[in-house]
């Protein structure tokens, strides 16, 4: 009896979960899979669904030197922004989590500061801090302060990584000789590396499509993508940004796709 | 010329060990995980540190190795002092029960890595991982992941990885506790042909009494941060010191109670029997004191017909008959609760008494052995 009623509890359950779930994605994910239509659509204005169907918004984006320049130059940060965040953040999880720092799971919470702060503070704070430096449309500030929003991430999943590397073995390398430098390189960095391609990934993406704290502390010279397309749709309403969206969605999906393929790839390894 | 002679020995020996260590204690806030613990291993000697878990032995092997420091004591390696040096300078070699092999490299790379830590030329490394592979007979592997291949394999490698730098001494923590009872018995063959093959100083930490009476040219018997009793397998086995020490290594059968008498042969009374043991002046016990005497289970004999002279007789009643291949163990009871066990070798024309029957059991007065009573031991 009881038996039966658990099964028939089961199958519902195996029915309801996963449309909730896809109920779910396609809430999120509709709002944003519209502009892929539109950004086939006409120059004029938006329009879905498009009157008629070209790929003329695109040969003006790759033709506007102003948009393919935000575009490369927010690359270009993001690429900096996650060997920053790595070469911080890899030592950082190490020290913490080895070293037996007096206060070590303090400062590995502070780490995550950044996190709980919202955003627009962090950026207005940055903005104050920056300003009277002379600090304001500099690409080293932008990186840095990507850098900081990205941190967090980074230190989670190469912590992860690193909580699936057995100490022994590092005490295995010492007994045998090894320094600690180089068991650092031989023996620990290159059993993290699933971990920082995970937190890089993380970091590229985060600096890629971050928009606020950039807007306060990029000027004409440093705009990034997501800055111009907020300022385009503020003072332009161009349907381009259609095109750089969907452009955008499939940089990052195209990466993230990479990232688990790479994932699979090392662990039937 | 005494003091001399004396200084002389002392230096000679000092050539001959691998490790001394001197007084060396190690004090976790209230517990005292070494108390004052002097030991020598000599060069090419395979010596087991036995207890149960907490006695100190892994203590001792990580104060040996450097991965913890001692609170006092010294540690002297082949002649040097190294109570203060850091592990990676010590020349020391480690096998660990869960292999701590790298998972991100070959098996070559594995065993080339201490010898890259040397800086070894490239053709030399390879030369010299090729010869230990072969050695542990496991050449077609060099360029497998260790985690592709079975328990014993990995546990050879790392042996391998050990072997192949030639440390001074090879310390093992509990190297075969993951191994299943087969391939257990298979290495201990197997480190017990490379110990005697390479002449290389082991040093073995188990809380298996079986492996350490197989591979031990000497058992470090510890208990509760101190050494026990040291010696043979035979000395441990035929002739425990303590209560203790004939507990841990081989079953036992103990009778406590009070001496009395005079002479060489007194009189132990345990509940209702009276038992007849020899003195020995080094139990350090004497008529009037408490003490235990103790008989192996294959010196104790089920009577079957006439019992000898000069044994000690006591009635108990067969519990059960467990046949183990070539012995078989009876397990019996006395009137008073006591439970002993019997060990015989099985022949398949012998007759076995019945369960639930009463049996005389006997034992020569010249194969027990007296101890004195342990307050703090109490057998489970």
């Amino acid at each position: 009896m009881t038996g039966r009623k658990l099964s028939r509890r089961l199958s519902f359950g195996a029915l309801f979960v996963p449309v909730v779930a896809w109920m779910c994605y396609l809430f999120l994910l509709l709002p944003s899979t519209i502009v892929f239509p539109i950004s086939f659509g006409n120059t004029k204005e938006m329009e879905f669904p498009p009157s008629e169907w070209s790929l003329d918004l695109y040969r003006q984006f790759f033709n506007d030197s102003a948009w393919w320049g935000a575009m490369t130059q927010s690359l270009f940060i993001a690429t900096v922004t996650t060997v920053f965040t790595a070469v911080l953040s890899v030592p950082a999880v190490y020290a913490l989590q080895r070293a037996r720092l007096p206060m070590s799971s303090a400062l590995t919470h502070f780490t995550m500061g950044p996190l709980l702060v919202p955003v627009i503070v962090l950026a207005l704070g940055l903005y104050l801090q920056w300003a009277p430096w002379g600090g304001l449309d500099r690409n080293l500030t932008l990186v840095l302060s990507h850098t900081m929003l990205a941190t967090p991430f980074m230190m989670i999943s190469v912590g992860a990584s690193l909580r699936h590397v057995d100490p022994a073995l590092e005490n295995a390398a010492l007994i045998m000789g090894a320094s600690k430098v180089r068991i650092f390189f031989r023996v620990v960095l290159p059993q993290l590396k699933s971990g920082i391609a995970a937190g890089s990934l993380f970091a590229f993406l985060i600096s890629l499509d971050e928009v606020i704290v950039a807007y306060f502390v990029t000027g004409p010279e440093t705009e990034t993508l997501p800055v111009k397309m907020y300022s385009a749709i503020r003072w332009e309403v161009s349907p381009v940004i259609a095109a750089v969206s969907t452009l955008l969605t499939v940089v990052s999906m195209a990466l993230a796709v990479a990232l688990m393929m790479l994932e699979r790839k090392q662990r039937s390894e | 010329m005494t003091t001399e002679l004396a200084e002389k020995s002392v230096a000679a020996d000092t050539g001959s060990m691998m490790i001394e260590v001197h007084r060396l204690t190690k004090q976790y806030g209230d517990f005292r995980a070494l108390d004052t613990v002097d030991l020598s291993i000599r060069k090419g000697e395979f010596v087991t540190l036995l207890g149960p878990s907490g006695s100190g032995k892994s203590t001792l092997l990580n104060l040996i190795s450097g991965m913890t420091s001692p609170t006092s004591g010294r540690v002297v390696i082949n002649g040097v002092d190294a109570t203060d040096m850091p592990t990676n300078k010590r020349g020391l070699g480690m096998v660990f029960q869960n292999y701590a092999l790298m998972p991100h490299m070959t098996v070559f790379e594995n065993i080339a890595f201490p010898l890259q830590v040397r800086g070894m030329k490239k053709a030399e490394i390879e030369t010299r991982v090729a010869e230990v592979l072969k050695l542990i007979q496991l050449e077609n592997v060099a360029n497998r992941r260790p985690r592709a291949l079975s328990g014993g394999q990995q546990q050879r490698i790392s042996l391998a990885r050990c072997i192949v730098y030639n440390p001074s001494i090879i310390l093992m923590d509990e190297p075969l506790g993951a191994l299943d009872k087969k391939l257990r018995e298979d290495m201990q063959l197997e480190i017990k042909r490379l110990h005697a093959e390479l002449g290389v100083t082991m040093l073995y930490v188990t809380h298996d009494q079986d492996e350490a009476l197989t591979m031990s040219d000497r058992i470090v018997l510890m208990r509760n941060g101190r050494i026990e009793q040291q010696g043979s397998p035979e000395t441990l086995y035929f002739k425990p010191d303590t209560v203790f020490s004939a507990d841990f290594i081989g079953s036992s059968n103990l009778f406590q109670g009070r001496l009395e008498g005079e002479g060489d042969t007194v009189t132990l009374t345990a509940g209702k029997d009276r038992l007849a043991v020899e003195l020995r002046s080094e139990a350090a016990v004497g008529p009037g004191d408490e003490a235990v005497v103790l008989i192996r289970p294959e010196n104790l004999h089920i009577a079957d017909g006439a019992i000898p002279e000069g044994t000690n007789v006591v009635t108990a009643t067969l519990l059960d008959t467990v046949v183990l291949g070539g012995v078989v163990r009876h397990f019996l009871r006395t009137e008073d609760g006591r439970q002993l066990v019997a060990q015989v070798l099985n022949r398949s024309d012998r007759a076995r008494p019945k369960r639930g029957a009463p049996v005389q059991l006997y034992w020569q007065v010249g194969e027990s052995r007296l101890l004195k009573a342990d307050p703090t031991f109490s057998k489970q």
